[in-house]
């Protein structure tokens, strides 16, 4: 076993990397990368990119406010809010708050899904029946009131919107994970390091975890979409955190001052038009990664 | 028989998560900052009414007390008065449901309709230019924000075109005899048009991929060549055989699609001022008005779950496999 | 005796990547009006694609690269797609080999049979249900089950639906492509007299596709026994039996049991593989696995030659047949090929 042991370390290490394998052989899945790239490196160099500070209200050079700027006057690329705010300012910005809330809603969901399925799949039994019927109850929750509720019911900010949504989206990955555990446990490795005496916790983390890691990174990367539009309408319900400037909160805020009425286009097609690149982006690369998971001949 | 007992077990599961959902409702709203009593009692309320309110819902009992009395409550159809309307909220539920159940349905339908036509069509053209631009404007009206495609109709196609009426569901000043006289009227039609337009576009990615997908399998199988070797004509190989068995999970996927829908009418409902459970949930939400939002989101998990069951439903009836096992 | 089917050098190819992998080559043979002709030979060799290019539903990767297929005057190989449409099922029916997959599983059985009876018999629903019943009794089936569905069935009673369904217009060809071959030996049976008396009855012509010799010996009066996309022999059966020409023959025969005596004797299979179809081998495709390959059998390939009056095989050595057919009895003899 010793022996055994130490084959499998190289092992282990490089199932985990084929995991996060990038499906750069699929061209809808490079372009969904690049969109990734850039909207990644937006979000952390926002101050560097955003002109102005995306709260703050600007005035003209005559000290008139700077509000309701078309695209171009007065240097505004995306012209200003009817508060005199820097419009493409907060779309930068905005990226910051898309990215954390996709982020750390994804891991969330990854984590608490693959937990769930591991020990589900894993011990069986009533752990099985007790964690499966907590899925089905997330099934019954209608997510977008829940989410709702939560944020309202709490202190406005955008962890609580997140972990409100990963109370209820872990159940997918949840059921994915375990159904994976439980074809991985049939097998005959997983039996054989049994009757030899490792332990459950050396089991699962050295042969199972190694195989759910991708799945695991499938669902997060969906997750990610989930979160940003799931944030945005949070935001555009005007449920969400105040002081954070994202692309919900934008289109809230233009709706809320007539720019539709007003045909003021450029407030509020960028922000959607970012969440539909970013989201999409992750669309395509969760398909790319899916078919190089589950490759399915002629699809 | 025994898919009798099979279906009867699963309604039985699913009883049991509304009734889990139900106490995490209870939970939610009890355990919400300020005053366990806000859940039912707003301060404005007149002192005999707090009272009676206090006695009904047994507020100064300790909390398991008053979850027993809610289950009660709630199973004689009682949810407390809104604090906004000084009415029932059950009452206010009934006058709302119907209006969310026909933006539902109505964009369902013409999204499925679509959906289903275009997904077998583009299954068709399997790897041609057409396919290849198609897939990923699908994929794209699968990552728009419900709401800002509402918002860009509504700028359009009302604002700036004039055609649809800006929100509510019909005119300010109009009055109809009867319901069925309203939700037939081209005036409450013209309302309807912008939401359930905005809310087919959304939904009809689902149903088209999966009938692509779907299609594209079918049509592999072994019964679409025997068709072809029967000489059969391409309508019969194509519609009679290859749609109609890719169809099965698709309409099955209708009855998942009305709960997901209903969720996503919160914000849609909002746009358009459209008054149905999800606005009102919104609304309540936003005011305070705890019974109200706590009955709109229970009425909507209730349809969720009962979705959830139709589904499986479904699925045992048009699958012959099931039904006739 | 007439000849109702007569195929001769046909090729079909299958575009794989850039590769054509020829999956039939330069290959004929006759079907005499009234008779059963077996096509046998291993997995892979060409059965199936042979079988479906004589009802032109190719897959869509492939590609009838030439021959002809003469079938009562006319060339089906060069047939417009709408003159074939018309004759499909009407004069060429077709039983699968997996009668649970070839069945729609969303419509009663009835229901298909019927389809075929009024969509291309042009019949009344009335006549067409009268029909089907009258089917259903010809292949022994009871006719209260024509209302199941597919799943409904057990696999014997799907395979002679799928007998029932290849009858239904009365063609004059039958093509039926490993019929029994899901099924166990005592339904195999069963279902192959069935065939049989069917056939007499009706006046049938049948090819059976099969990869199992003992089947062939069962109910074929004529056999057509294929290797790697060629036809390398093609007589009377019982003369195919009891004096082969082929070596490939003489090893087939080894490598399966008897249907009427199951289980008795040795069985001897060949040991290798078929060649790859795409880089098909210089001279005998046989040669790599044939115990008694010469020097010309390597370099040099052999052509189908009618040596005796309706007997056709394709091999250097065949003029020695009596000699090796008396080596090839021997188990050594293949073994010391492995
Ligand atoms: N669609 C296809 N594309 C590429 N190659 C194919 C295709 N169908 C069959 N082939 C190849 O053509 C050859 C002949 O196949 P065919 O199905 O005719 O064999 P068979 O004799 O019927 O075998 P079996 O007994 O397994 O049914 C095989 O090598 C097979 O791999
Ligand atoms: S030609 Fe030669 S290799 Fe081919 S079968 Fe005859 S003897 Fe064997
Ligand atoms: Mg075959």
């Amino acid at each position: 076993m010793p022996e055994a042991a130490v084959i499998r370390k190289p092992r282990v290490l490089s199932r985990v990397f084929s995991a996060v394998r990038l499906p750069v052989g699929d061209p809808f899945a490079v372009v969904g990368l690049v969109i990734y790239a850039l909207f990644i490196v937006t979000a952390l160099s926002a101050p560097l990119i955003a002109p102005y500070d995306p709260t703050e209200i600007l005035y003209t050079e005559n000290y008139d406010l700077a509000s309701d700027l078309l695209p171009g006057e007065e240097g505004h690329v995306l012209g200003t809010t009817s508060l005199g705010r820097d419009i493409f300012s907060q779309i930068v910005w905005g990226a910051r708050s898309a990215l954390l809330v996709g982020l750390t809603a994804a891991f969330m969901v990854a984590f608490i899904g693959s937990i769930v399925g591991l020990l589900s799949g894993y011990f069986g039994g009533w752990v099985d029946a007790l964690l499966m019927r907590l899925a089905d109850v997330a099934f019954g929750i209608p997510f977008l009131p829940f989410v709702i509720v939560i944020s309202a019911f709490s202190e406005p900010s955008i962890w609580n919107t997140v972990i409100a949504m990963a109370l209820v989206l872990w159940r997918d990955t949840g059921r994915v994970i375990r159904s994976q555990v439980l074809s991985l446990r049939s097998r005959g490795y997983v039996e054989a390091a049994r009757v030899s005496g490792s332990s459950d916790l050396k089991i699962i983390l050295r042969h199972i975890t190694p195989n759910i890691l991708p799945l695991s990174f499938l669902y997060g990367s969906i997750a990610i979409g989930w979160a940003i539009l799931t944030e945005a309408s949070i935001s555009f319900l005007g449920f969400g955190d105040p002081d954070a400037i994202s692309w919900g909160f934008m289109l809230q805020d233009a709706f809320n001052s007539q720019a539709l009425a007003r045909q003021a286009y450029h407030w509020f097609i960028p922000p959607g038009l970012a969440i539909i690149l970013v989201v999409s982006a992750g669309f395509f690369i969760s398909r790319g990664y899916e078919n190089l998971l589950f490759p399915k001949l002629g699809r | 028989m025994s898919k009798f007992k099979s279906f009867l077990i699963r309604t039985l599961q699913l009883a049991l998560v509304l009734w889990a959902v139900v106490t995490i409702l209870f939970l939610m709203f009890r355990l919400m900052p300020g005053n366990p009593l806000a859940a039912y009692i707003d301060p404005t309320f007149t002192a005999e009414q707090q009272e009676a309110l206090i006695r009904q819902f047994g507020l100064d009992q300790p909390l398991w007390r008053q979850y027993f009395t809610y289950l009660a409550n709630l199973l004689q159809g009682e949810l407390g008065y809104s604090f906004r309307y000084r009415t029932p909220v059950a009452d206010r539920i009934w006058l709302l449901l119907p209006n969310t159940l026909i933006l539902t349905f109505s964009s369902l339908i013409v999204a499925y309709a679509f959906g289903i036509l275009a997904g077998a069509w583009l299954a068709w053209r399997r790897g041609t230019r057409t396919e290849a631009a198609a897939l990923p404007v699908v994929l794209a009206t699968r990552a728009m924000p419900e709401f800002w495609l509402g918002m860009v109709l509504l700028a359009i196609f009302s604002f700036s075109l004039g055609w649809f009426p800006a929100g509510g569901t019909r005119s300010a000043g109009t009055s109809y005899d009867s319901l069925w006289a309203l939700y037939t009227s081209s005036n409450f039609l013209s309302h309807l048009f912008l939401p359930m337009m905005t809310l087919a576009i959304y939904s009809q990615g689902l149903p088209l991929l999966l009938m692509r997908s779907n299609m594209l399998d079918v049509m592999k199988e072994d019964f679409i060549t025997m068709a072809k070797i029967k000489g059969l004509s391409p309508f019969a190989v194509v519609i009679r055989h290859g749609a109609r068995n890719a169809l099965l999970p698709v309409m099955t996927s209708f009855a998942i699609s009305v709960g997901y829908q209903l969720q996503g009418n919160v914000v849609v409902e909002s746009v358009f001022s459209w008054p149905g459970l999800g606005r009102e949930l919104v609304n309540a939400v936003a005011a305070s008005d705890y019974p109200l939002a706590q009955g709109a989101f229970l009425m909507i998990a209730v349809v969720v779950i009962a979705m959830n069951l139709l589904a499986d439903l479904l699925y045992s009836i048009l699958d012959p496999r099931i039904s006739h096992a | 005796m007439t000849t109702l089917l007569s195929v001769k050098d046909l090729s079909i190819a299958y575009k794989v990547g850039s590769n054509d992998v020829v999956a039939v080559s330069n290959s004929g043979f006759d079907v005499p009006k009234g008779t059963i002709v077996g096509l046998v030979g291993e997995s892979g060799c060409g059965k199936t694609t042979m079988a479906r290019a004589l009802t032109r539903v190719i897959a869509d990767n492939a590609r009838i690269a030439g021959g002809e297929i003469a079938f009562d005057g006319q060339d089906l190989a060069a047939l417009p797609e709408a003159k074939m449409n018309a004759l499909r099922w009407r004069d060429i029916s077709f039983i699968p080999q997996s009668a649970m997959n070839s069945l729609d599983p969303v419509y009663r059985v009835e229901y298909q049979i019927m389809e075929v009876l009024r969509d291309r018999g042009g019949m009344t629903r009335r006549a067409a249900r009268a029909r089907a019943a009258e089917l259903f009794e010809m292949v022994g089936i009871d006719k209260g089950r024509l209302r199941d569905f597919p799943h409904q069935f057990s696999g014997g009673m799907r395979q002679r639906a799928a007998i029932a369904l290849a009858l239904a217009l009365n063609p004059k060809l039958v093509v039926a492509d490993e019929p029994v071959t899901a099924l166990d030996v005592i339904i195999q049976r069963q279902i192959l007299d069935q065939l049989r008396t069917l056939q007499r009855e009706l006046g049938l012509s049948v090819i059976m596709v099969t990869h199992d010799i003992s089947v062939v010996a069962y109910t074929c009066d004529r056999t057509v026994v294929m290797y790697a996309g060629k036809v390398v022999e093609d007589c009377d059966t019982a003369t195919l039996l009891n004096r082969p020409l082929h070596p490939y023959t003489m090893g087939l025969k080894n490598a399966f049991p008897d249907l009427k005596s199951a289980g008795s004797g040795v069985l001897t299979p060949i040991a290798g593989s078929p060649p790859d179809l795409a880089d098909p081998p210089d001279g005998c495709r046989f040669a790599a696995r044939c115990p008694f390959a010469a020097e010309l059998c390597r370099s040099t390939e052999p052509a189908p030659l009618e040596v005796e009056k309706g007997h056709i095989v394709a091999c250097h050595r065949a003029s020695e047949a009596a000699q090796l057919r008396l080596e090839a009895s021997k188990p050594q003899t293949w073994e010391a090929m492995a």
